[in-house]
């Protein structure tokens, strides 16, 4: 034993001896307290993970009006590749006549739909056969993959994210992390002090400026999820000892699936992409197990700094980064020198827009948070995974937006208006089920700012008439669509001692009118005339029942002093278009869970609350108005033999230009105009009726059905008296009438009945 | 519609063949003999309308509130047969039957939220298709939302054409519908509505046994 002679040594000694033992203890004491910590906190980590929003899927069916060209286009949109040969999921190829598809698999509501291997026919009027191949069975109906069109993260941290199993994601991936990353993961137990080392040496050799880290990947995992970004020394020991503790209860599988779905990879505005499911559609638009050897190498080679390495700002910093993680993969025999020679000559291959993110389709995605937030709590929503499928359907969508992409700057031009002055908001519904398949509310379509398509309550104008005379059409003892109505000035007494003196808006007037004329030309004159004479509360509740709460019981309302979004007006136009059934319009079909457990289905909602027979008086008339009216410019684009319905609408000063239509199919709405609420000089037939009449080509909207419905009875007419017609008459047109209100006399043309066969046919059974 | 209305409707665009459509409507009308109902002449040339009896005043479907008493007892059918029975026979197409069939897996199995999907998916295919119309009233009767049921139907009946095999079926959802609230006057119209067309139908020679007329509510099915 060692004799300490001096007293000072040996009390130094003791106090050391002290001091450690009572540090040793403190250490012991905090590390079980960090062990505790790391437990529950790993345990307690949850994923965010934000609801994911899809398109409706596009269904395949013979018979389907859809052209090869057209399902190409979709194919694309949703990432699916052109090849040669069918390669695997989201491939096609295009052989002979023949389209070839090797659809992906995908869990709908009422069921998983498989992988499918389909050779696809078509003609002239769609396509004409499905059958898969290597088989002569024939397909009636299946659906391709709907596309991913947005999520709703939650706001304050932005963090987004498709959650990825280890077991599916393609072996190639983890490996190349862990080659490139962390190459001693399998064997180290949360720090590798080979690594340190060789990173400090290789810094102490290259100086300042680019420095290697000797972090293992769960190092970075518990840095990213647990540790701030601070750079410093108490930092890095805690994450090391975090990183150990970790490994003593985390198996290293669940480290790397962990470590696989936290890496951040890419910024797209406020929202941050997290993980490589979620990285794999933001840059490729397709799912991880279809990305190529060079695409993984890009994702991987990213995860060291998606600022610097952004491969749609530095394309060619990431190309050096992806062929160098290429050679890494060959170093580590995870493919072979040919394959990364073939590997490196391959484009980025990134998409330049970002079709995975709200930024697409930002009215739409508007609606539908707006939509689901009375059914699901905000929390959830940003982050159980739910996967909410909606009614947007991609390809009217996209000719909405094309529409008013191409031609707002030709009514500018046309009109010499500055450009960029006018702004634009376009609605397109289905006429049964009311879903709400596209919607615009900018004419930048990728804004995802004030949404003009819900927000932007403006008077409606002419749009209001149709429900003017559908109240005296409801009413035939007093009105049909030949009724003559006076257009002479009015001059109404108002309670509050004002006059109310409303013109035509060609300051002109017209005599007597029948009915439907002064519909079809937008008269203001006989519609306030017939407005008041059946009531300004009656046509209040046939608007209330078209489905718009609230519009002021006045006699302007007759000419559409109504605040109404766009959206609103679909909604009561819809109301007329499926014959006066409302159904509130939709935009969710159905929310499952991130296991693809159903959730939620939202059927729509019928409710018949406009009488039948008057709304088809009423449609006919609103046919006029593309046929002879104000719409009439829509014949010129609308296809031939095709019966659309529709009005033009327009405000004081021409400061809204409307026009909202439908055929038998698809309910349409336009509004153009500008945010200040100046004139535009545009009236609804000069302005939004362009919109609407391509909008309704390019949509390959049908027309209306023209049989009339139970109540409803035809009858040749002279159309100079509106009184019946006979062979006498010359002229002789065919109109609809509520059954027993046809008119009771003979035209004068008329030979007025004794001698006709008829009469006589009559008198006999009499 | 009424089942005359066509005819009607024919001779309307053929003025020549109105007398010969008018003899066949006559026979057919004394062979069923319904002495109550008279024979309407030209509609669109009437100079008032048809005499009928006065507890049946005509009472369009399309009316609201629906509850009114319902149409008189229809006119005896030209030819009940000449109507499509089921949506096979009606020429939906091969999309649609499939649906169609899989939704009725999906009854069978009380399935009737999964079933009413299927048919969903059909009528946006079809939208204008009477006799989905028809099976999604009669999924929403199963499934008891009897508002939705009644619109359905009413629905269904608009987009019929007069096909009286639909309307059979529809009132009969309507009548089941309405019935839910008890013994109303409104469903007793109905089930009286029902009544009359398979009566008629039954005298007419028709089937009514078979097909979507012998459908009571969520059983049946115009589907195949």
């Amino acid at each position: 034993m060692i004799r300490i002679k001096s007293p000072l040594l040996r009390w130094l000694l003791i106090g050391l001896a002290i001091s450690f033992s009572v540090g040793l203890l403190g250490l012991s004491l905090w590390l079980v307290r960090l062990d505790q910590d790391v437990r529950a906190r790993y345990a307690g980590v949850r994923w965010v993970l934000p609801a994911q929003v899809y398109a409706s899927p596009l269904e395949l069916y013979p018979g389907a009006r859809i052209t090869v060209t057209e399902l190409r286009r979709e194919l694309e949109r949703l990432g699916y590749r052109a090849s040669d040969e069918l390669t695997g999921p989201g491939t096609f190829a295009l052989a002979g006549s023949e389209l070839r598809i090797d659809t992906r698999a995908f869990a709908f509501w009422d069921g998983v739909q498989p992988e499918m291997r389909l050779a696809i026919k078509s003609d002239a009027s769609g396509l004409s056969a499905i059958r898969a191949m290597g088989s002569d069975a024939a397909i009636d109906l299946l659906r391709l993959d709907p596309m991913l069109i947005g999520s709703i993260y939650p706001s304050h941290s932005g963090e987004d994210r498709v959650l990825v199993k280890l077991s599916e994601v393609p072996p190639l991936l983890p490996a190349t992390l862990i080659r490139v990353e962390d190459r001693a993961f399998a064997d180290h137990f949360g720090i590798s002090p080979k690594g340190i080392l060789r990173a400090a040496v290789s810094n102490l050799f290259s100086g300042r400026g680019r420095k290697q880290g000797g972090s293992t990947l769960t190092q970075q995992l518990i840095k990213n999820l647990f540790l701030s970004n601070e750079q410093s020394y108490g930092r890095k020991i805690n994450e090391a000892l975090m990183a150990i503790l970790l490994e003593r209860h985390v198996s290293k599988d669940d480290i790397l699936e962990a470590y696989l779905n936290e890496v951040w990879l890419g910024q797209d505005g406020s929202r941050a992409i997290h993980g490589f499911g979620l990285a794999s559609q933001f840059y490729f638009n397709k799912p991880l197990n279809e990305l190529r050897p060079a695409e993984i190498a890009l994702l991987v080679g990213i995860a060291k700094g998606p600022t610097v390495y952004n491969p749609r700002k530095s394309p060619e910093r990431v190309k050096n980064r992806r062929d160098l993680v290429l050679q890494l993969m060959e170093d580590g025999g995870l493919i072979r020198d040919d394959e990364r020679e073939a590997e490196a000559l391959m484009p980025l291959g990134v998409l330049n827009s970002v079709t995975g993110g709200v930024e697409r389709y930002p009215a739409f995605i508007d609606l539908v948070r707006r939509q689901i937030k009375g059914l699901y709590r905000e929390e959830d929503l940003g982050s159980e995974g739910l996967r909410i499928f909606t009614t947007l359907d991609p390809r009217a969508q996209e000719r909405l937006e094309a529409r008013i992409i191409a031609d707002l700057p030709d009514l500018e031009k046309n009109r010499q208006l500055k450009p960029g002055s006018l702004q634009a908001a376009g609605v397109v519904t289905s006429v049964e089920g009311g879903e709400v398949l596209a919607m615009v509310g900018d004419r930048n379509v990728r804004y995802p700012g004030f949404n003009r398509a819900l927000d932007s309550r403006r008077p409606i104008g002419s749009l209001a008439k149709p429900f003017v005379y559908l109240a005296a059409l409801a009413d035939p003892s007093r009105y049909n669509l030949y009724s003559s109505i006076a257009d002479e000035p009015i001059d109404l007494k108002m309670p509050n001692g004002s006059h109310w003196a409303p013109k035509n808006y060609d300051h002109k007037l017209h005599g007597n009118v029948p009915l439907h004329v002064a519909l079809a030309k937008s008269y203001n004159l006989p519609t306030v005339r017939i407005g008041l004479d059946i009531g300004v509360d009656r046509v209040h509740d046939l608007i209330e029942a078209a489905g718009l709460q609230g519009p002021p019981r006045l006699p302007s309302m007759f000419l559409g002093a109504i605040d109404a979004s766009p959206l609103d007006v679909a909604q009561i136009y819809s109301t007329l278009a499926a014959s006066g059934y409302l159904t509130p319009l939709l935009a969710i079909r159905e929310v499952m869970t991130k296991e693809g457990q159903p959730l939620s289905r939202y059927s729509f909602q019928l409710k018949q609350t406009l009488p039948e027979g008057p709304v088809y008086l009423t449609t006919w008339a609103m046919q006029k108005v593309i046929e002879f009216g104000t719409g009439r410019w829509a014949v010129s684009v609308l296809p031939a033999g095709q019966k659309f319905a529709g009005k033009t609408g327009t405000t004081d000063d021409a400061r809204d230009s409307w026009f909202a239509g439908f055929g038998s199919d698809r309910v349409a709405v336009v509004w153009v105009g500008r945010d200040d609420n100046k004139p535009v000089g545009l009236d609804g037939a000069a302005g939004a009726l362009r919109i609407w009449g391509r909008l309704m080509r390019d949509l390959d909207a049908r027309g209306i059905d023209l049989t009339p419905p139970a109540g409803v009875e035809e009858a040749q007419i002279d159309p100079v008296s509106g009184l019946l017609a006979d062979a006498g008459c010359a002229a002789q047109v065919t109109v609809p009438f509520l059954s027993g209100a046809l008119p009771k006399d003979y035209a004068p043309c008329a030979n007025a009945g004794q001698s006709s066969p008829l009469e006589w046919l009559k008198d006999i059974f009499r | 519609m009424t089942p005359f209305s066509n005819l009607a409707a024919a001779g309307k665009r053929c003025l020549p063949c109105l007398p010969v459509a008018l003899l066949i409507t006559l026979l057919l009308a004394a062979c069923v003999a319904q002495p109550t109902v008279p024979t309407r002449s030209e509609p669109s040339q009437q100079t008032q309308p048809p005499a009928l009896p006065p507890t049946t005043a005509p009472a369009p479907a399309t009316t609201l509130p629906p509850l009114q008493p319902a149409p008189p007892p229809s006119h005896p059918l030209p030819s009940a047969e000449s109507f499509p029975k089921t949506l096979a026979a009606a020429g939906a197409g091969p999309a649609v039957l499939a649906l169609a069939k899989r939704a009725q897996t999906f009854r069978s199995a009380d399935r009737h939220q999964d079933a009413l999907g299927q048919y969903q998916r059909a009528l946006r295919i079809e939208p204008k298709n009477a006799f989905v119309w028809q099976a999604i009233a009669e999924t929403h009767l199963a499934l008891h939302n009897v508002e939705q049921a009644e619109s359905a139907a009413r629905k269904s009946n608009s987009l019929a054409r007069g096909n009286p095999w639909l309307e059979l079926g529809n009132w009969r959802v309507i009548a089941a519908a309405l019935g839910v609230y008890g013994n109303s006057p409104a469903a007793q119209a109905a089930r009286t509505r029902a009544d009359e067309i398979s009566t008629v139908l039954a005298a007419s020679g028709a089937n009514v046994s078979g097909g979507a007329a012998a459908a009571l509510p969520a059983s049946s099915s115009a589907v195949p």
